[in-house]
């Protein structure tokens, strides 16, 4: 399989990537190749920083690997997060897909996610799996703070704010134990980790 | 020892940066520019990358314990004891203040420096504020000669893509050819050019895709907006072409109203 890889300026390189892909093994090998830097893989997209402004032999014969090897994809680490579902948009949230606050409780907390991409912020990982009834568009103006570990969806994903932030996503949620980002450990969730939410009494 | 008297703007630490975890969502950091922060290092003969003050306004210190400090533009001085002495901005952007030895903040995930997004690093993950309190670090003696600062009006270099071809052909020329200016809206995360609209093709596509520093997004409405150390290691907008790592720092040195024009550089392949 031919993948496109182009310059992202002088010190990288992004390639389009053919869905689907297995991200933490890819992610695991961008990383460990020499004079790779940094990588970065979400869904369509995989991004390699290099030591200098000469790219490092054989990235192709990476991506070539992974993308062609058919293994059967290692199953991520599993994290179960308790939330206690007292989000401020939780009935707006309802009233969007006209269904009760207890149905949308329901439908977040039946799926199982996985970890598609960790971005926007230091440990803020993209949770994909949503029931396809709870994706709404996000909110029209994005709210100017949205409280560390809020648990909210927005689009076809959902996710818990690790930091206090600006935020467009629907807050349905708290998770009251979660850390999602540590000084010391860094991020919790990686990419391609399976992460399951459970109700906890208000 | 010195003590923060007192602060107009921002001042956070900042060093060369904490590479290697872009995947947790950790953007590089560090300096916003690396020569006024590797100038500021080589007056006091720490290693270029070092931690020190990186100061967006005016900032009056004052000296606790005898201390050997400099910024990108002033000489080395000695303070003593409750000596005071206030550097400010003027017409740069960012100044840096540099100790002897260094900064004695905790390393946190690769480096010294503040990331206000994940309040982290630095001085307690946040901006200084009057009455705190810095000690020297014991960072060795490095000696080398002080680097040039960067030219403020050298053309910018470019590396085009890796969405170009989600713009009009048109655009690629504006930006090549165009005269832009730098906005007053700005900061760590990245700072926003004014000038005309670079056309794009398409709308926001819902994914959101790697960015790295230097990164010239462009947002529904045209104006670019290039990304700076601290930018969001995801994004939605299409990059029409990349600032090559060298001349990001010339580029952020550049205060809010000054002129910017870019140049191709050679791809990487």
């Amino acid at each position: 399989m031919k993948i496109e890889i182009e310059p992202f300026g002088d010190r990288a390189l992004r390639a389009m990537l053919p869905d689907p892909v297995n991200a933490a093994a890819l992610l695991g090998a961008l990383r460990s190749h020499p004079h790779v830097v940094d990588a970065v893989v979400t869904e369509r997209h995989a991004l390699v920083v290099f030591d200098s402004t000469e790219p490092p032999d054989g990235l192709h014969e990476v991506f070539a690997r992974v993308l062609n090897t058919s293994t059967v994809a290692q199953p991520g680490r599993e994290h179960t997060i308790a939330v206690r579902y007292d989000g401020e948009d939780l009935s707006d949230v309802a009233r969007q897909i006209g269904a009760s606050q207890e149905d949308v409780i329901s439908l977040h907390t039946a799926a199982e996610y996985v970890v598609a991409m960790v971005g926007f912020l230091p440990g803020f990982a993209y949770l994909r799996g949503l029931d396809l009834r709870l994706v709404v568009p996000r909110r029209p103006t994005p709210r100017p703070r949205v409280s560390a570990r809020s648990v909210a969806i927005g689009g076809p994903y959902t996710g818990v704010y690790p930091h206090a932030s600006p935020g467009g996503w629907h807050v349905i949620g708290t998770a009251p134990d979660f850390i999602s980002f540590d000084v010391r450990r860094g991020a919790s969730l990686a990419v391609g980790d399976r992460v399951r939410f459970t109700p906890v009494a208000h | 020892m010195i003590e923060i008297a007192a602060i107009a703007g921002v001042a956070t630490v900042q060093d060369g940066g904490r590479p290697g975890s872009m995947h947790q969502g950790i953007p590089h950091g560090g300096a916003l520019v690396p020569i006024g922060l590797a100038r500021a290092n080589a007056r006091v003969c720490n290693g270029r990358d070092e931690a020190a003050i990186e100061i967006v306004g005016t900032l009056r210190l004052r000296a606790l314990a005898p201390v050997r400090i400099a910024s990108d533009e002033a000489l080395a001085r000695d303070l003593e004891p409750l000596e005071e002495w206030t550097i400010e901005c003027g017409a740069a952007r960012v100044r840096y203040v540099a100790l002897r030895g260094g900064l004695d903040v905790p390393y946190v995930l690769g480096g010294r420096g503040t990331l206000l997004s994940g309040s982290f690093g630095g001085h307690e993950g946040r901006p200084l504020r009057k009455g705190d309190i810095l000690r020297a670090g014991s960072a060795e003696v490095q000696r080398y000669p002080l680097p040039p600062p960067p030219d403020p009006n050298a053309r910018i270099r470019v590396v085009v893509g890796p969405d170009v071809e989600r713009f009009s052909r048109n655009a690629l020329d504006v930006l090549l050819c165009a005269t832009f200016r730098i906005s007053p809206r700005g900061d760590r995360t990245g700072i926003q050019l004014l000038g005309p609209a670079l056309a794009r093709l398409d709308g926001d596509q819902a994914g959101s895709a790697p960015m790295m520093r230097g990164a010239i997004q462009v947002p529904a409405c045209g104006d670019a907006i290039v990304l700076g150390p601290d930018h969001p290691t995801v994004g939605g907008y299409p990059v029409i072409a990349a600032v090559v790592t060298a001349d990001v720092g010339a580029l952020m040195a550049r205060p809010p109203g000054t002129e910017v024009q870019f140049i191709g550089a050679g791809r990487a392949t």
